[in-house]
């Protein structure tokens, strides 16, 4: 315990473990392997690492030495700098409120998905039947069944974003449940978040682990894994590629949110964070890489088992088509018959965010053997994930409001309790029929845009209205040695003018890009075929 | 006499042959894929199995209507192919007369499965085009079992945050007897080093702010 009675990490390790796992989250699952896909497999890398070290590693330094520095969460520590930068730390806390409303109900997907887990047959591998036992219903035949039970058995979702409904109790139960266990975490503040996060950042790796092991064994995997080592080099050339780089890196490390100020803020003043901030980093980056081999793995399964079963369908049309004896064509033979199925073309199928999460990993999951433990495996791994970045959101908003005069007076447990049932209360609403179509608002546009403009204010106040020269001192107060120049020219010209190019990019994106809109999905269209549609 | 009995013979067959016409009328198609369904231990498509077709079919139809005595040779086979399918129709017994596609269809699905299993086949490998299986009642238990399973999540951490809510409030009460019996020692031993001389430099605990510290 400090002498001003602030509460402390138990240990550095403690503070690494929980940066860990605030920045390895389900985006370096769900968005990394579909940048990577998109960009040319492999070749994706060059850029991704190139802004790991001009804007990544940089800002993750900057935010921890400012948290550490001023031992306050986001507001106080900014008022420190100026008086005028209170505004920032305001910014962030009202970021990770928003943020916070909507994360957690990811978590109530995966409890979803992981308590139907324990049945013989998974919910998601067959479609239910229709009331004249004839065959599966409409919706199911003309869907997939995984996708049905994500859109119309967890989410029930409505046709579109202006159709509410009532509150789907399953949902409901589970995002409950997600709050109930966050608060269960941050009760005691860094005392029971620094217990927690030795497991939380430790047990997704020994999952991605046995994953991995799995994932190659499987049938066709090498295909996936071919696909993405073959780097297309000529990616490289398409500015998106780099753009899509430095914002993948800008929002996987969690800068921006007040967070990573937070936690350092517990921190002890000599605490060398220098290295404990590229340790992360780099152990962020590595586990996207990781974690897309393990998802190529899957893709190629699935692919490979897609083109396969397509091949049967074909052959055995053939077959009764032209009456043929069963073994007159085999499956190889089908081709000869047939030209026009390629294995590629399976491929190609790149999705993201929770369309790979809930609907492509659990179609992979029903096809391999045992597919409840994988299944669990797989769904426990994405809450631990997600809760892990939980904590830190909810520290993001505890911290910088626990440190006003007023709030202090309050207990602890109290505070938290109401920060949480005040999110949770708000988030019922994405637990609605509509729900989903909220929660594509808030993923894309809560937080993206503002981060950009926060973390720009935040290099240059640091730069140029508290002056590299100050804060190289600080830094010499807190570790014994100054940055050396690299960190001082990212710090004073490269990010900032980095931030400058990926904020000016993405308001001519949003100028050009006219209304937005969402794709909805359709219970009407049915007949049609048309169960996915777009929507202004 | 035998002339007589040859002609009529082979005039309601060939009247047989031409009720059986793939596509049109009462016939319905049938296919096979005993390859796929048994693999090795496949057996051989031959006039036995006709037979035996035919058979459980004419059971089927005699199951349905209740003992109207369907025989062998009132199910007329045709068009027979490689794939092995085949299209039949079913004639009232001892008339030429066609029974209408309804009543066929109804009684196969009565017996499908005593149909099946006659070949060891399954609804899949045993197709009758345009009869649809009827597919088993799903089971759907009292309680549905991820809500067995979120009680019991949700059980547990409700206890933890009970129990991490509670455990200090106990530890506080603790102290305070705990407190109680320690400030009745403190002050005999204050007492006496304050006789052995304010030089050793010992804390004096008045001007502490411990509250202050433990209370988180």
């Amino acid at each position: 315990m400090e002498k001003d009675g602030r509460p402390n990490w138990d240990s550095p390790m403690q503070f690494v473990l929980a940066c860990v796992s605030y920045a390895v989250g389900l985006g370096n699952v769900w968005r990394f392997p579909y940048l990577c896909q998109l960009h040319g497999g492999g070749g994706f890398l060059i850029p991704y690492l190139i802004m790991l070290l001009l804007e990544g590693l940089p800002l993750f330094y900057m935010e921890l030495a400012i948290g550490q520095k001023m031992r306050l969460g986001s507001i106080g520590a900014w008022t420190s700098i100026s008086p005028y930068l209170g505004g920032l730390g305001l910014a962030s806390v009202v970021t990770s409120v928003y943020l916070c409303l909507y994360y957690n109900v990811i978590n109530a997907w995966s409890f979803w998905y992981l308590f139907h887990s324990f049945q013989s047959v998974l919910p998601w591998a067959v479609c239910p039947i229709n009331s004249n036992r004839t065959g599966p219903t409409e919706e199911c035949e003309v869907a997939t069944p995984t996708q049905y039970f994500f859109y119309r058995e967890t989410l029930n979702i409505s046709s579109s974003i202006e159709e509410n409904g009532g509150i789907h109790t399953g949902q409901a139960l589970c995002l409950v449940l997600a709050w109930a266990i966050t608060y269960l975490f941050i009760v005691r503040g860094v005392k029971s978040t620094g217990k927690v996060v030795y497991f939380t950042a430790t047990f997704p790796y020994l999952v991605l682990f046995i994953y991995l092991i799995r994932g190659v064994t499987l049938h066709g995997a090498i295909n996936g894994l071919k696909y993405m080592f073959t780097p297309k080099m000529a990616e490289l050339a398409n500015p998106r590629a780099w753009i899509n780089a430095a914002t993948q890196i800008f929002f996987s490390l969690g800068l921006g949110f007040g967070s990573l100020i937070a936690f350092a803020s517990y921190n002890q003043h000599n605490n060398n964070f220098q290295n404990q901030a590229i340790v992360v980093s780099l152990i962020n980056s590595g586990t996207s890489i990781f974690a897309s081999i393990v998802t190529f793995a899957i893709y190629g399964f699935k692919a490979t088992l897609n083109y396969e079963n397509c091949l049967d369908r074909m052959r055995l049309l053939l077959l009764n088509t032209f009456d043929l004896a069963e073994d007159a064509i085999s499956m190889d033979s089908v081709l000869d018959f047939y030209f026009n199925y390629k294995l590629p073309l399976f491929l190609f199928q790149a999705v993201e965010g929770t369309g790979l999460a809930f609907i492509v990993y659990s179609e992979a999951i029903k096809n391999m053997p045992l597919p409840q433990l994988w299944s669990v495996l797989y769904f426990f791994m994405l809450l631990l994930l997600g809760m892990g970045s939980m904590l830190g959101n909810v520290t993001a908003i505890i911290t910088p409001l626990r440190d006003f005069k007023i709030m202090s007076r309050m207990s602890n447990e109290l505070f938290s309790g109401l920060v949480c049932v005040f999110c949770l209360l708000l988030g019922l609403g994405f637990t609605t029929t509509s729900g989903n179509y909220w929660f594509t608002i808030f993923n894309d546009y809560a937080a993206t845009f503002s981060l950009l403009f926060i973390v720009l204010i935040e290099v240059i106040a640091v730069s140029y209205i508290y002056g590299i020269k100050r804060f190289e001192k600080d830094i010499e107060d807190m570790l014994g040695h100054r940055p050396n120049w690299y960190w001082k020219i990212m710090w004073a010209v490269t990010s900032p003018l980095l931030l400058i190019g990926l904020f000016i990019f993405y308001i001519i994106n949003y100028i050009q890009g006219g209304t937005p809109t969402y794709q909805a999905w359709n219970k009407e269209l049915v007949n049609q075929d048309l169960l996915f549609h777009e929507q202004e | 006499m035998l002339e007589k009995i040859l002609l009529l013979l082979s005039l309601s067959l060939s009247v047989a042959e031409g009720l059986c016409k793939p596509g049109v009328g009462e016939a319905y198609k049938v296919r096979f894929s005993i390859k796929t369904a048994l693999g090795d231990q496949a057996y051989p498509w031959n006039k036995n199995e006709m037979f035996l077709f035919r058979a459980a079919l004419a059971f089927a139809m005699r199951d349905f209507t209740n003992g109207e005595e369907f025989g062998v040779s009132d199910i007329h086979p045709c068009n027979e192919t490689q794939r092995v399918s085949f299209w039949f129709v079913v004639t009232r017994p001892k008339t030429m007369d066609l029974v209408d596609k309804g009543t066929v269809e109804m009684a196969i699905k009565k017996s499908r499965n005593r149909i099946n299993g006659a070949f060891l086949l399954t609804d899949k490998t045993l197709e009758f085009d345009g009869i649809y299986p009827t597919l088993a009642a799903p089971v759907s238990p009292d309680t549905p079992p991820w809500l067995i399973v979120f009680g019991v999540v949700m059980g547990a951490v409700s206890v933890g945050i009970i129990a991490l809510l509670v455990y200090p409030l106990v530890q506080r009460k603790l102290k305070k007897n705990m407190d109680a019996d320690d400030e009745d020692s403190d002050e005999e031993t204050g007492v006496k080093t304050a006789e052995n001389g304010a030089n050793d430099g010992i804390y004096n605990s008045t001007f502490s702010d411990d509250e202050r510290f433990t209370q988180m």
